[in-house]
């Protein structure tokens, strides 16, 4: 039984195909504005890795901010209950998830496999990717680069502020000042792990807690993040992938709820329409009629 | 007596000579991110309007880069210059918001032009005057176009956030969308409205009230304040200066009580 998961973020989709339990191909890929355009492009790709057709894939779940725009998924399902899953699946143990994505940061608490409690900043740039994309641009370094450089610091300059704007220019006063750009770099991971730590807070953080999203990429951020913890803490190999993987398994278990008939019915009516135009102009040319379709996406 | 005041903020820099409680000279100039050389661009400009800086007996600043002023001075308090400027400028206001780069403020002042109650939006950019810059650049307009064209605003585009990062991409989403500008602008006076006028509710305002900062250029703002807030806003004509008036006039007061002192000291 072969079942897809995707997960449309704000900054990054990224798809997730399994054959039961079994992972078969994870596309990682920038979302950029055209988000129906996107699902298409990574749905092809994860098909290409599987070595699987479109009419392979028994049940599709599709999440993420912009999940309501993959006109193929069989069932939309929030984010927060497919990373729960994943998360859970790679480790059982996990009690505290820390989600870091592109323009917000989750707190979810586990309790025996299901969804106890969570919380969520999405109003303001400061403790999410967004941040760090703003703050690596000030430094004139890669978004990449700031983790590892922030971990050579031996003395972290002091940032005090917490909104992007302000520690933008606190970080320019810095530089100008001749701290080094490590030092500013530090400084900005503490004060953004402790504004991630104060949110997560309120939501009880027990052991074991897993980081994931794009922010469990930046070793700076974990290492500030622990620090503060004082907890183990679990990273997956591939932090991006953990709602996609989760709901691929929601799929699974979708899928052997409706069983043969019902599957059937539902491959029928699934809307594949420019998924089939793989060139890049043909999508392009196929996706302008739908334009406007992306504009509720704010 | 020669005073100077100067108030040297993280987008203008600004200078007042007075004398005789009047302004004799003054000069407004972009920081541009160094302050260093703004302070050494005011002296400038004061040089040439024929007043050499070594005659000025008192000096007052404020502002974020007033410890870059390579002249003797006295700090003052920015919340304090603006009171007392406003007040100077316009003697029968008692209350005042500020709309600035860093952040807005709402002040109640007395019959003296002294601080009795404020409020600010200082922890983020959020509802500060740095969200209409943010958007000017969206929209690649200047912020003087604002007013003008906010005038031709429809239907308001609708922000669902409060933070600068966020409204700058909303923004660039609702032109994408093929918004018109007017309305993308009108939008933006609304969501800063709203922000305002919950410091002018808890801080009781009604009636006249002073605007100043560089907020106080967007009469589109102004406009919105008024209608939403229900108040009567008071433009001076010099706003931009009103701290660094206030900043040169408190440093009078202070020089003077300082003598005073000095003279019952040596008199004991």
């Amino acid at each position: 039984m072969f079942c897809a998961g995707i997960d449309i973020g704000s900054t990054i989709t990224k798809i997730v195909i399994a054959n039961r339990n079994e992972v078969l191909a994870s596309v990682v890929q920038r979302t950029g504005a055209q988000h129906r355009r996107r699902a298409h492009r990574v749905m092809e790709d994860a098909l290409t890795q599987a070595g699987l057709a479109t009419s392979d894939l028994d049940y599709i779940v599709a999440t993420g901010y912009g999940r309501i725009n993959v006109p193929f998924a069989d069932a939309q399902i929030t984010e927060i209950t497919c990373h729960m899953r994943g998360v859970s699946w790679l480790d059982p143990d996990v009690r505290t998830i820390i989600d870091i994505g592109g323009q917000d940061c989750k707190g979810i608490k586990v309790k025996d496999g299901r969804l106890d409690d969570f919380i969520m900043n999405d109003k303001c740039a400061a403790g999410t990717g967004r941040f760090f994309e703003i703050i690596a641009k000030v430094l004139g370094i890669d978004l990449e680069e700031i983790g590892p450089l922030s971990l050579t610091s031996k003395n972290p300059a002091e940032i005090s502020n917490l909104c992007t704007v302000f520690a933008e220019q606190e970080a320019l006063s810095r530089l100008s000042e001749g701290v080094p750009i490590a030092d500013v770099a530090a400084g900005i991971h503490r004060a953004n792990a402790s504004r991630i730590y104060g949110m997560v807070r309120k939501i009880k953080i027990e052991e074991t807690v897993a980081i994931t999203g794009g922010g469990a990429k930046n070793s700076g951020l974990c290492h500030s993040l622990q620090e503060r913890l004082q907890l183990p803490v679990f990273i997956p190999p591939e932090p991006l992938i953990t709602g996609a993987l989760g709901a691929a398994l929601i799929a699974g278990e979708k899928a052997a709820r409706v069983g043969g008939p019902g599957l059937a019915a539902l491959k029928k009516h699934r809307r594949w329409d420019a998924a089939t135009f793989f060139s890049d102009s043909a999508t392009q040319a196929a996706m302008q009629p739908t334009n406007s379709q992306h504009s509720h996406m704010g | 007596m020669v005073i100077a005041g100067l108030d040297i903020g993280s987008v203008f820099s600004r200078a007042v000579v007075m004398e005789e409680n009047a302004v004799v000279s003054m000069t407004l100039r972009p920081t541009g991110g160094n302050f260093r050389k703004a302070v050494a661009g005011l002296w400038r400009d004061i040089r040439t309007m024929r007043i050499d800086p070594l005659d000025i007996d008192v000096m007052g600043a404020c502002g974020l880069g007033a410890t870059f002023i390579d002249r003797p001075f006295m700090k003052i308090a920015e919340l304090s210059c603006l009171s007392r400027g406003v007040h100077f400028i316009l003697p029968d206001i008692r209350s005042i918001i500020e709309v600035g780069n860093q952040y807005s403020r709402v002040v109640r002042i007395n019959a003296d032009g002294k601080v009795t109650d404020s409020m600010a939006s200082e922890k983020c950019a959020a509802g500060s005057g740095r969200i209409l810059q943010v958007i000017a650049n969206v929209l690649g307009i200047g912020l003087e176009e604002f007013g003008p064209l906010s005038e031709q605003a429809g239907r308001p585009a609708k922000f669902t956030t409060n933070c600068a990062v966020f409204l700058e991409t909303e923004a660039i989403s609702r032109v994408a969308e093929g918004i018109p500008v007017p309305d993308i602008i009108g939008g933006l006076h609304h969501t800063l409205t709203a922000k305002i006028a919950g410091m002018v509710k808890r801080l009781k305002i009604s009636g006249d009230c002073a605007m100043t900062g560089g907020g106080a250029m967007d009469s589109g703002l102004t406009r919105t304040i008024e209608s939403e807030v229900g108040l009567r806003l008071h433009v001076p004509e010099d706003f931009m200066l009103a701290s660094a008036i206030g900043a040169a006039l408190i440093a009078a007061e202070r020089d003077k009580a300082a003598v005073a002192e000095d003279a019952m000291a040596s008199l004991q």
